[in-house]
């Protein structure tokens, strides 16, 4: 139930799964080209058309492996892949945020490692995976970085002094990225929570101070400073709460990535990778 | 804000931070020292000032009793923290030495099949202590995805990944021929019948899975070769490629009784993730005997704090997804309504 080895070295994937992979990661970059030179509506459609094609990547691997697939690193950034669009279009319709063309290139952004990085090797799923938790705890916190990723670009525009976007009914980018995290880190909360109920029914502690759970506390922790550090403030010192989020998706990118990969946190999710 | 909640905010702030970082640090240490450290004296400390802190907040400010969702975070957080600290193994130290009552909060206990056993082994070192109750353990199993594989390495770097299905014959290329799975064994033996060895499966108690494998090289005589489970990377120096025989666990299942006064008073298979609850402890599916499978290892966990974790689960969830999503979500129906009633009004 430990480490598999790691495939480090980048490689192209000759089949189905990587050509769509490939296929949504173009789209994606398509969709910012035209976004940014001024084709709002191509932009968004060939955004929603990326998606679609991550989403059915994601379904194409499904079907391959026979279980939901959020096993393993290439599984998560796979579905992350495809949750760009429905969450930008959420944070535009609902939240009136704007940086669309940010969201475009998360999209692709977290496709490269899928694309190039992860071994798509399919894993049959371990004992401690075959659980009902396994995948509300995984989509749970796949939603939330996102959400995240989106709540950073936010943040940096703050820093960058980056003005609102006119013509929509958008709000400044210090505003926005208090909506993005207010409406991410619920679902950050539950995915804490869901993994330790996880981790009490399979290996009986629901807190082992497995490094992966401390980064994740820390990641918690992090937005919860910056909620309370707003709260007291407000938008008074709008650059630090900037630095707040930004250092927020410091933490959940080591969380993601450092936790996983190096050998430095051997544990419990070294399975994961 | 008065200073006394200006204080309370920023040792609230300033204690959140500190548990980031020391999340963080404890995260290079590793699993075993992490726990040994949240535990020791100055994080206990800790812990009890940042229950006090939140139970302060609590009666400081008003807003987080009046608002539903505040509340019922903060509550929750409460809860958690309390729910661990009576279930820490220092509490549990001070309530044996105070009260007497002495109670396992953790260990492992190994249980041949067909016997029972109520020793635990505690973490510390060889101690152990004993279950009220006896544990009895019917029958240890391990459980297999189907189909398992043979791989087939080449010196080259070539290989395949054949399913290993009896009687199925696999062609590799033109060079190197084909193979066959003849048989597989559980528990391969050889013994000795007329000058021949026999090979065979068997039904005594043990565990060395096997394939018996026919490879017919285009140029050359039919070869047998055995290729071992527990004993992978084994190839001949005549043969082409090297053989491995891959089986995936898909389940450990112990089939368990506790048992009272000579009375079976519960039962239950425990696989991972489906631990048998029984006189305030949790048995979970640990580890196995590797060598024969005749012994499966528990966890044993006592539940002491787990229903106020629970709870304070519970209280943050719904505080949560109340305060940042569904308060705005019924207010903007509500919204919606309104303006559709006013639209209609002014209509009419």
């Amino acid at each position: 139930m430990r480490k598999a080895k790691l495939r480090s070295t980048m490689e192209i994937k000759y089949t189905i799964q990587g050509l769509l992979i490939y296929l949504s990661i173009a789209v994606y970059l398509l969709a910012f080209l035209a976004a940014i030179l001024g084709g709002r509506k191509a932009g968004r459609f060939l955004h929603a058309l990326g998606s679609a094609v991550a989403a059915l990547s994601f379904g194409y691997r499904w079907h391959h492996v026979r279980h939901v697939p959020l096993q393993n690193l290439f599984e998560v950034f796979l579905c992350l892949g495809m949750l760009s669009y429905p969450i930008s279009r959420f944070c535009r319709r609902v939240l009136r945020v704007g940086g669309e063309h940010g969201d475009m290139l998360i999209g692709a952004v977290v496709l490269l490692p899928a694309g190039f990085v992860f071994s798509a090797e399919p894993q049959r799923l371990p004992p401690a995976l075959q659980c009902w938790l396994f995948t509300p705890h995984v989509a749970v916190y796949a939603l939330s970085y996102i959400f995240m990723a989106k709540a950073t670009f936010q943040a940096v525009a703050q820093l960058a002094g980056k003005p609102a976007s006119s013509g929509e009914d958008i709000v400044p980018a210090e505003l926005g990225t208090y909506r993005i995290v207010c409406a991410g880190f619920p679902l950050l909360t539950l995915g804490l929570i869901l993994g330790s109920w996880w981790g009490k029914l399979a290996w009986g502690d629901y807190w082992g101070w497995d490094p992966k759970e401390l980064w994740s506390l820390a990641s918690w922790l992090v937005y919860l400073g910056y909620l309370h550090f707003r709260y007291m403030f407000g938008k008074r010192h709008a650059r630090i709460n900037s630095l707040w989020v930004v250092a927020g998706m410091a933490t959940i990118v080591i969380t993601l990535f450092w936790v996983n990969l190096s050998r430095l946190f051997a544990g419990l999710h070294s399975y994961a990778t | 804000m008065g200073k006394l909640r200006r204080a309370v905010m920023w040792t609230a702030l300033l204690l959140i931070i500190l548990l980031a970082v020391l999340s963080a640090y404890g995260a290079f240490l590793g699993a075993e020292r992490a726990e040994r450290f949240f535990n020791s004296i100055p994080l206990t400390l800790y812990w009890l000032v940042l229950t006090a802190l939140l139970v302060a907040g609590m009666v400081l400010f008003r807003r987080l009793t009046r608002v539903p969702g505040l509340l019922l975070v903060h509550l929750g957080c409460i809860l958690v923290l309390a729910g661990g600290i009576w279930g820490s193994e220092a509490v549990c130290g001070l309530r044996e030495r105070l009260f007497g009552i002495s109670r396992i909060r953790k260990g492992q206990m190994a249980i041949f099949e067909g016997t029972s056993e109520r020793r635990v082994m505690l973490p510390e070192g060889d101690q152990s202590a004993e279950l009220p109750f006896q544990v009895a353990l019917k029958d240890f199993r391990m459980e297999y995805y189907k189909p398992a594989h043979l791989l087939i390495q080449t010196r080259e770097g070539q290989s395949w990944r054949i399913p290993a299905e009896i009687g199925k014959e696999f062609i590799l290329d033109e060079q190197l021929g084909s193979v066959e799975i003849i048989r597989s064994f559980e528990n391969f033996k050889i013994k000795e019948e007329d000058g021949k060895n026999v090979y065979y499966d068997d039904p005594l108690p043990g565990y060395n899975p096997a394939l018996e494998v026919q490879i017919d090289p285009p140029d050359d005589e039919v070869r047998t070769r055995f290729v071992f489970e527990l004993f992978p990377g084994h190839a001949h120096p005549e043969d082409e490629f090297s053989l491995l025989y891959l089986r995936v666990i898909s389940d450990y299942v112990s089939e368990l009784q506790i048992i009272q006064d000579n009375k079976v008073v519960a039962e239950k298979d425990i696989e991972v993730n489906h631990p048998l609850y029984y006189g305030g402890y949790h048995f979970y599916q640990h580890s196995y005997d590797n060598r024969a499978g005749e012994y499966t290892v528990l966890m044993v966990v006592s539940s002491t704090g787990l229903n106020l974790v629970y709870a304070g689960y519970l209280m943050l969830s719904i505080g949560v997804l109340w305060h940042f999503w569904l308060r705005h979500l019924l207010g903007a129906i509500e919204l919606r309504r309104a303006k559709g009633q006013t639209a209609q009004h002014n209509g009419d």
